[in-house]
């Protein structure tokens, strides 16, 4: 390692140890470094009263060697730099210093700075350690040799740009971009990476990308070898003293008072003032497409259609101008230093970043001209003493902005309260006609159907009906017909025809047919024995009612008219009547028929 | 990323309302928005990029559409630099913005030599249209890309017209010029390593 810094340029060094060979006592005898390039006699006798000096000597030395090509006068001028600057880097400059005091009894002036690149490494910072972790990730899913290959030449690159800091910050971009341009060729020529894919290569590209720049982004972001920290603070004050414009004044169709744009809008915002926490150059450019996305979405809902680079540009400045992202010209300086201009920049990335440069440029030039103003109002308006018109909004505090929102809010809130109790009061008074129209039906039903009650049926036995009741009642009357030989058939032909609906068919009105009691006192009541006999066996048939029911009046007819045909002429205008009166009460019937088969 | 990767830039200059981003949205989306909303000159996004195959050779090109307000016409240089090519678009219906092309050509030249210039005449369905609304005669315009030996489509973004031979042409150019580096380079490499071998016979 050594070596490798020895050879990093610095013929100056090899000079120097050359002379030192000799003891620098000139006794003539040769040095040593481990004795401070004494002889051990001299280092010896010098070494308690010279101790202080020769640190310094050394401290000297290592400044010499860190940049060859400035003389120590120059390099004077640069650390108070540092120290005024307070960067990180100024401490670890003071590190290195340290170390330099705490080595140099023991190792030459040349050894000496390589155990400050480890200490280096040790004290990287979080993001570096992520990016180091996600890119040793991403190496360990290629083939060994290629990935070795890749992770020396990226931890040469980033050590050779530690020991080369204070280098004019156009060479370090060149560095970069050489480095970047190095491992791009020999990826493409080198056999070693023979059989990766271009997808695989361009991600090995990114990450070393990503990984360089985030090693070494206290070096080379703002260094202090540019104007960029002055430019930054120019471009603020120049956005701070911008703070009046409004949309309107750039063309701009935005309707920055409605709170959902306003919130879309604060969102670009953070967006664009996010850029500055990131460090690699990809991470930065994605914060710019953000928020450039989201301006588009802006234009678009604002104007109802999509927007296009005319208007694009302006709401770009307004929301630069509203956010004053910090170090914004710091930023653009770095991404356009180190950011990889054949891979980011010529994409969509490197359209809006173009975009972003050219609202920067504005945003310094602007002038009564850019902004359709006599040059009159316009100072006006810059030296504070005027606000233009329409930008009342934009000047009432945050607090009453909310309040008005609130206030508009509560309206909103009171409106839709009012149309709730509206609609309440309205469903109470439908609730009410309903209930007053339900009644009312039912009560028109109940005036035309009114409620009968009917006598309840009683279960009867079959088989004792057939065994007793039936002799006891039925036959007995039929026995008197004129053709006896066919009276039994009708009796069985009724039980078996006649349902649980036979008692219903039976009007009420017709006395005559109703024997509640369904019992044998019939017979006698009857004018003649064939008359209602099998009409009085109201109860009988409860078996039928399930698989009867349907069909129940016809066969009811039927059997009457059975019966009829079998009774003879003189009947015939009884069962009329009958099935007539049963038409009538078909209402009835059926509601009955409903009960029926619950009663079972 | 690799979708990020364009080789050929090609920016959109002229007047606002030229027709620049309509010519974008023909090309990218094959669709004209001018019906559906009036006047709007618009994509969604002001960039697009679209893979062209042109001899075997399969190339990028991002279309950069600008913004035409001459409030920000100083500043288009940022976004010309490095193009290989720029259409530059006027709207054959306004004459202003033909007067408009002859400062971006003296702008380009003197800025991005490499940038080839194409013109581009807009609009040209409205004039087949009513040939009373043609403010820029055929010949004043051919004349002009006669004098900085650049290609003149008539093209309309409503029809569709002459738009895909536009770009196709932009492509091939690019194209053609690519492999000649490429050739150029080839031999620049020959010569060097012969000349290294003069040079330094010892290593």
């Amino acid at each position: 390692m050594t070596a490798n810094v020895a050879t990093a340029g610095k013929k100056n060094k090899f000079h120097i140890e050359e002379n030192d060979l000799l003891c620098k006592n000139g006794c003539g005898f040769y040095g040593n470094p481990a004795w401070q390039n004494f002889c051990s006699k001299c280092y010896r006798e010098v070494y308690q009263p010279a101790r202080q000096a020769q640190l310094q000597h050394d401290a000297l030395q290592e400044a010499k060697k860190l940049e060859p090509a400035d003389k120590p006068g120059d390099s004077k001028p640069s650390f108070s730099k540092f120290e005024v600057k307070k960067t990180q880097q100024a401490n670890k400059r003071a590190n290195t210093v340290k170390s330099i005091f705490r080595k140099t009894p023991t190792k030459d002036s040349a050894s000496s700075s390589s155990p400050s690149a480890p200490k280096e490494s040790r004290r990287s910072s979080l993001e570096s350690q992520k990016v180091g972790g996600e890119f040793a990730e991403f190496l360990k899913t290629l083939r060994k040799p290629p990935a070795l290959e890749v992770s020396k030449v990226v931890r040469a690159f980033v050590e050779r740009i530690q020991h080369n800091v204070d280098i004019p910050v156009d060479e370090l971009s060149e560095m970069v971009q050489d480095f970047y341009q190095n491992l791009g060729d020999k990826m493409a020529t080198q056999t070693v990476f023979k059989g990766l894919s271009q997808e695989v290569q361009d991600k090995i590209l990114d990450y070393a990308e990503r990984y360089v720049l985030t090693r070494l982004y206290r070096c080379l972001f703002c260094p202090m070898t540019t104007a960029d920290e002055e430019k930054d603070l120019a471009v603020q004050n120049r956005i701070r003293g911008l703070h009046w414009i409004t949309a309107q004044q750039l063309d701009l169709v935005i309707n920055d008072t409605d709170p959902v744009i306003r919130q879309e809008l604060d969102t670009a915002i953070t967006d664009i003032i996010e850029m500055d926490s990131k460090r690699a150059t990809q991470d930065k450019l994605a914060c710019i497409v953000n928020c450039s996305k989201r301006i588009f979405h802006i234009l678009k809902e604002s104007k109802g259609a999509p927007a296009s680079a005319d208007e694009f540009l302006p709401a770009l400045i307004f929301v630069v101008l509203k956010a004053n992202p910090p170090l914004l010209q710091s930023n653009i300086q770095y991404i356009t230093r180190f950011a990889n201009p054949s891979r980011l920049m010529s994409g969509e990335a490197g359209y809006y970043f173009t975009n972003l440069c050219c609202a920067v440029a504005f945003i310094e030039n602007i002038n009564a001209e850019s902004l359709s103003l006599s040059v009159a109002e316009y100072d006006r308006y810059m030296s504070g003493e005027a606000t233009p018109p329409g930008s009342s909004g934009e000047h009432i505090c945050e607090g009453l902005r909310l309040m008005q929102h609130n206030l508009n809010s509560l309206t909103d809130l009171k409106q839709r309260q009012e149309r709730v109790m509206a609609e309440a009061l309205q469903l109470q008074q439908d609730m009410k006609d309903f209930s007053q129209n339900f009644n009312k039906e039912i009560a028109d039903v109940l005036q035309r159907t009114p409620l009968t009650i009917r006598p309840r049926k009683v279960k009867v036995d079959l088989d004792a009906e057939v065994s007793d009741s039936c002799e006891a009642n039925l036959p007995s009357p039929l026995q008197p017909l004129p053709c006896g030989g066919v009276a039994t058939g009708t009796a069985v032909s009724v039980a078996m025809n006649a349902d649980t609906t036979a008692p219903n068919v039976v009007d009420p009105s017709s006395a005559p047919l109703r024997d509640p009691e369904g019992s044998s006192p019939l017979p006698p009541t009857l004018p003649s024995p064939l008359k209602p006999q099998p009409f009085t066996a109201e109860s009988s048939p409860v078996i039928t009612v399930s698989d009867a029911s349907p069909t129940h009046i016809d066969v009811d007819i039927m059997g009457e008219q059975g019966m009829a045909a079998e009774r003879g002429e003189e009947k015939m205008d009884t069962v009329e009547q009958r099935s007539a009166e049963k038409e009538g009460h078909g209402e009835n019937q059926e509601s009955v028929m409903q009960d029926a088969p619950s009663g079972l | 990323m690799a979708s990020n990767k364009v080789d050929a830039k090609v920016v959109l200059l002229g007047k606002s309302y030229a027709g620049k981003t309509c010519l974008v949205e023909r090309y990218l989306k094959d669709r004209f928005l001018g019906e559906t909303v009036p006047y709007q000159n618009t994509i969604g996004a002001a960039y697009g990029a679209k893979t062209v195959n042109i001899d075997g050779h399969s190339i990028v090109i991002g279309i950069w559409d600008t913004a035409g307000s001459e409030r920000y016409e100083a500043m288009s240089r940022i976004y010309y630099r490095g193009a290989k090519a720029a259409i530059l678009c006027f709207d054959l219906t306004d004459k202003s913005s033909f007067d408009r092309i002859r400062f971006w050509i003296g702008e380009l030249h003197q800025h991005e030599e490499n940038c080839k210039i194409y013109l581009c005449a807009t609009k040209c369905d409205l004039v087949e249209e009513n040939p009373e609304r043609r403010a820029v005669q055929d010949s004043v315009a051919k004349a002009l890309a006669k004098d900085c030996m650049a290609n003149i489509y008539e093209t309309s973004s409503k029809t569709g017209k002459n738009i895909d031979e536009l770009f196709e042409k932009i492509a091939e150019d690019y194209v053609k010029e690519k492999v000649a580096a490429d050739e150029l380079e080839q031999e620049a490499i020959r010569i060097a390593e012969i000349g290294r071998k003069a040079h330094c016979p010892c290593s």
